[in-house]
């Protein structure tokens, strides 16, 4: 027992530094891949209000722009209602979904998992899984939800899967992030039998309860190789431009709870 | 002594908000992330006490990781760097060169000697950080561009950091 009090003393630093390393890599592991709610909660009441009195400079500073952005998508929201309205199919998607709008309070782009944090929570509605769009296209998961605040996993994080499907041929791929621009992603398991050019547009294939079906993600920039399972990679243009977003809207399912008890018993 | 703790309680705080509100907010590019915040740990006296290094080091680490939405990730990577600094130190001066000095900043042991210690714990600190971000030996690549990037970077920054806040002298 003595010698286990000399051992202590004698190396105090070392063992207090191992401890520390191992509480460490411990909440590290616990936080992935998806963020542990509870430091997460913690960390969004503390931080939520400093981020938002910055976001406010902020979006006050870009008034101007954001006006003519939201007018801009104003605008096009009234021509589709002007023209769209008969269409049965839109109505009954109308049901399906409900767009809560949000603003973001905190973004980063360049961290290998980025998130962004809504001011927007569970008394709003808010609940983890919901998807999360902006007028230009996906944005990305709401993965963590406090009272008045959410952070959402953004497309620019390794661990974001976001199913979508070719306009021009319905075949469906997966798009992921490369950890290296910002503007540019990755989409994976492609056929190789298909053909695609530069320019195809992808938008989301509507499978998953998050995101209704035909949004925008973006477009192709360079067509990869086919892979020794015969699929292919493609490099993939966002349409959502993450470094200037600042308002999105949380797509909520009014039937998930249906549609998720109807996958559990099969 | 209080007038220290005040000090370094204050030294605390402004790196803290500096490191959150606009270093984490500035892009410099994928490769390129400053941590200014370990300025606090490198500018801690000769004769803190090793445990309290590691204490101080977990405590400004965790404070920026409860920011960034990372739990243990800067906490790690600082707690390292806290941990190496003696044996930097050590190997950088000679014990009679420190006998008489009281921490080690650039008033005090000269700016050639402190970019030499700041820029080996820099390279550590985010050696460990950058390599626990992507938790895979297969972004080795990744990895050593990002610290051998950013550590320069930093480096330029913190010495800057210095001479905005050097005392003037009467």
């Amino acid at each position: 027992m003595y010698n286990l009090f000399i051992f202590i003393r004698k190396y105090n630093a070392v063992i207090l530094f191992i401890l520390l390393e191992v509480l460490c890599i411990v909440m590290i592991v616990q936080s992935l891949p998806y963020q542990s709610r509870k430091m997460a909660n913690v960390s969004n009441s503390i931080t939520g209000g400093v981020h938002k009195t910055t976001s406010n400079w902020h979006d006050y500073l870009h008034l101007k722009s954001e006006n003519e952005a939201l007018s801009e998508h104003n605008a096009l929201l009234l021509k589709r209602l002007g023209c769209e309205e008969v269409e049965a199919d839109a109505e009954y998607y109308d049901d399906i979904f409900t767009y809560i709008p949000a603003r973001v309070v905190n973004n980063n782009i360049y961290e290998m998992n980025n998130y962004i944090v809504i001011d927007k929570g569970s008394i709003d509605g808010i609940e983890p899984d919901m998807g999360v769009i902006c007028d230009k296209g996906v944005v990305g998961k709401v993965v963590n939800v406090s009272k008045h605040y959410a952070s959402v996993m953004s497309m620019l994080n390794s661990y974001s899967i976001i199913s979508c499907r070719f306009v021009d041929n319905q075949y469906v791929a997966n798009v992921v992030w490369d950890n290296k621009n910002y503007r540019y992603g990755l989409v994976k398991d492609i056929p190789s039998h298909i053909v695609i050019k530069a320019g195809d547009t992808l938008v989301t294939s509507g499978f998953s309860n998050s995101f209704p079906a035909d949004v925008m993600v973006g477009t192709i920039a360079e067509k990869g190789d086919a892979d020794e399972n015969m699929f292919s990679t493609a490099k993939l243009k966002f349409s959502t431009n993450f470094s200037t977003l600042r308002h999105v809207y949380v797509v909520k399912n009014n039937f998930k709870s249906e549609i998720d008890s109807l996958c559990i018993t099969h | 002594m209080y007038n220290t703790l005040i000090r370094n309680i204050l030294r605390f705080i402004v790196l803290l908000v500096v490191q959150v509100l606009v270093f984490d907010n500035l892009g410099f590019g994928t490769y390129i992330h400053p941590y200014v915040y370990v300025l606090f740990v490198l500018l801690l006296p000769f004769d803190t006490p090793r445990w309290r290094l590691l204490i101080y080091g977990f405590l400004i680490g965790i404070a920026v990781d409860i920011f960034n939405g990372t739990p243990g990730l800067n906490a790690a990577a600082t707690v390292f760097l806290a941990f190496m600094r003696p044996y930097i130190i050590g190997i950088t001066t000679r014990k009679s060169d420190i006998e008489d000095k009281n921490a080690p900043s650039v008033t005090e042991m000269g700016l050639q000697w402190f970019a030499i210690y700041a820029l080996l714990l820099i390279l550590l600190h985010n050696l460990v950080l950058f390599w626990l971000e992507a938790f895979s030996i297969k972004l080795l690549g990744l990895i050593l561009a990002e610290t051998l990037l950013s550590a320069p970077v930093t480096l330029l920054l913190i010495i800057i950091i210095i001479y905005i806040f050097k005392p003037v002298k009467k």
